[in-house]
């Protein structure tokens, strides 16, 4: 792990990405802290970090799309899969080295509150946790950049669907607001999610009853939940697209509220992706 | 060092490896030998667990490489097919990247250990060289001094000498020979002349099966024992063919062309056995006069080539004696001139197969 580790860091700098997301970002960061803090004089660090939070979209998947698909295309995943090194230190090694380049830019913002702080008061301990947050929030897209990396050979592929996945996720505030009412609209999304997962169960197993199987119970459990708590498949329903939004939670600091919650959130995020990640990786040798 | 038990690969419906069984003792350098798509490189992703097996255990020096892979891969340095190389380092952060990865603990131990690897694939003039800038040749010696670092009690390589010139070869095919010296190696190869100047053991693999296993000189001795006699002589084609059915020790004699009253036609003779006076004598009594008559000794590559292609038919023939008498009957089929029309089509490394052997004459 610690190899891998080392080349990758190593690598980014070699190469010009890591020159180009560290300064992407710190110009970013660098004009809304001039607009915000400096000139308009506002103490609020942690609403300049949510501003540059779109920036993270474009820039991020930039990071991650090579981590994988760039060793399965050159073959170099034959050395690190043939070494003594277990597939979980692989991923760790890599997404540590990921991390490492977006830690650069989040240092030099954590400077950011020291000086405003020498001009008038400031909440160091908001700054400070929002800036966590912001790291976190960095950590969990850059999780998910690598799993689609993963499962691609292909670098602009990997890129895109990346930023797909984010764009969706930011969006998903606004697309739960859409669905406030109509708890037959949600009976609806969750058929065909059941629809979906029964031909994918119905698939692995090889087996159309199984499929059927599941469909049906899935449907029947659906059904009884719609005509005695209706209200619970919109609750369910709007608490889902909640958890997709990866970027909410980090709003959520933006108060000056330090939010345990959200944390957890980033950390399970970030686990659930390398965990897939290290599985991508050990089905490809299955085929 | 390693026993492979009922190894098998499918991806989806295609059978890449099917049944293949073998071990390795300890202090040998084994050949893998088949044409390309015979399932060579297969079999070694899945010795190094690249790749898993569909059915089938692998285990290393005692280890399975399923249940204990940090153990059996630490037995292994593996040279890919395509190097495993990182383009944008030079050849000593490689090498020390390498080394690292191979669970070399001490700094000194890796620089030391990656000098000697150095040395041992002449690579010390371009150590500080980008490997993006390398020839093919120099990325594949980077390859195999990877596959040299940590000091692994096995060596898989696969098909260490292809894009190198002559001169090449003969260091890499020397280098092995040393290495079989200390450690246990695997080549893969198509050439046979090379794995008959540097293997102890030869396997040989078609269509994803185990067609013969032996010394490069039982096997040698096995299916070079087969001699042939082309013949066009004048006369009636009933009586040329009696003639020649008449002499003793010719077996197999097949009609091959026939123009006017001009007979050509084929037979086998036995091992050493010189049999044209005979067959000359044969026909002249028969009043039939010989045109032409000439002896071809089958070569290696063709008994090779002819093994390897006529595997689908000799799929249950796991013995070599076995898969003799299906080479016999191919053979006859595909004579006079096996050499030319054999080769051209289905493999076309082997012309370059008698240079390399004469290389190898010179080397040794």
């Amino acid at each position: 792990m610690c190899a891998i580790f080392k080349r990758e860091t190593k690598g980014y700098f070699t190469s010009m990405i890591g020159y180009v997301l560290v300064g992407a970002m710190l110009g970013f960061i660098g004009l809304y802290f001039a607009a915000n803090n400096l000139i308009y004089g506002s103490p609020d660090f942690a609403t300049t970090l949510n501003s540059t939070v779109i920036v993270l979209l474009f820039v991020l998947p930039a990071l991650t799309m090579r981590s994988f698909a760039d060793e399965r295309r050159n073959k170099t995943d034959q050395l690190l899969l043939t070494s003594p090194v277990s597939i979980p230190g692989i991923v760790l090694g890599k997404y540590f080295a990921q991390l490492v380049v977006f830690c650069v830019p989040v240092a030099v913002a954590c400077l950011m509150p020291l000086l405003l702080n020498s001009f008038g008061n400031v909440s160091l301990v908001s700054a400070y946790s929002a800036i966590l947050a912001y790291l976190l929030l960095g950590g969990a897209c850059i999780a998910v950049g690598t799993y689609i990396s993963a499962l691609t050979e292909n670098q602009i592929l990997a890129y895109l669907g990346t930023f797909g996945l984010l764009l969706v996720s930011f969006l998903m505030q606004g697309i739960k607001s859409l669905f406030t009412t109509g708890n037959t609209l949600a009976l609806i999304v969750f058929g065909i999610l059941l629809a979906v997962v029964a031909v994918i169960v119905g698939l692995a197993c090889k087996s159309l009853t199984v499929g059927c199987g599941v469909f049906c119970g899935g449907a029947v459990v659906l059904v009884l939940v719609f005509q005695l708590r209706a209200a619970w498949l919109l609750t369910a329903f709007n608490a889902i697209l909640g958890g997709l939004s990866l970027f909410v939670p980090f709003q959520n600091f933006i108060g000056g509220m330090f939010d345990v919650t959200g944390i957890l959130y980033y950390l399970s995020v970030i686990a659930l992706f390398l965990f897939l990640t290290g599985q991508a990786l050990e089905k490809r040798r299955w085929n | 060092m390693i026993e492979v038990n009922h190894l098998t690969k499918r991806y989806g419906n295609h059978c890449a490896v099917e049944d293949i069984s073998f071990t390795v003792a300890d202090g040998c350098i084994y050949g893998l030998l088949g044409p390309n798509g015979a399932g060579k490189s297969t079999t070694m992703n899945v010795l190094t667990g690249y790749i898993s097996a569909t059915e089938g255990t692998v285990k290393i020096d005692g280890h399975d490489i399923l249940e204990e892979p940090k153990q059996a891969k630490s037995c292994i340095g593996y040279l890919p097919e395509q190097p495993p190389l990182y383009t944008d380092m030079t050849v000593r952060e490689y090498l020390l990247f390498v080394a690292e990865l191979k669970g070399v603990r001490k700094k000194a131990a890796r620089k030391e250990n990656v000098e000697q690897a150095m040395a041992r694939t002449a690579l010390t003039d371009m150590a500080d060289r980008l490997i993006r800038n390398l020839s093919k040749g120099y990325r594949q010696r980077v390859g195999i001094a990877g596959a040299l670092l940590g000091d692994p009690k096995l060596i898989i390589l696969d098909e260490p000498t292809v894009g190198l010139d002559p001169a090449q070869m003969i260091e890499i095919r020397s280098l092995i020979h040393d290495l079989g010296k200390t450690h246990t190696v695997i080549l893969s190869s198509h050439i046979l002349s090379e794995v008959q100047a540097v293997c102890d053991q030869v396997l040989i693999i078609a269509h994803g099966k185990l067609v013969a296993q032996g010394t490069p000189e039982e096997l040698a001795g096995k299916l070079a024992a087969q001699g042939a006699i082309s013949a066009t002589a004048m006369g009636s084609r009933e009586a040329v063919l009696a003639a020649a059915g008449s002499v003793p020790g010719l077996a197999n004699v097949q009609l091959t062309g026939e123009k006017g009253n001009e007979v050509s036609f084929t037979a086998a003779s036995a091992a050493g056995a010189d049999l044209r006076g005979a067959l000359s004598e044969a026909l002249a009594a028969a009043g039939c006069p010989v045109l032409s008559l000439s002896n071809q000794s089958i070569s290696l590559e063709d008994v090779f080539l002819q093994l390897t292609e006529a595997a689908p038919e000799a799929a249950q023939a796991t013995e070599t004696q076995e898969t003799m008498d299906t080479l016999e009957a191919a053979e006859a089929q595909t004579a006079p001139e096996t050499v030319e029309p054999a080769t051209s089509g289905e493999a076309p490394e082997t012309p370059a197969a008698p240079a390399s052997e004469a290389e190898n004459k010179e080397g040794e």
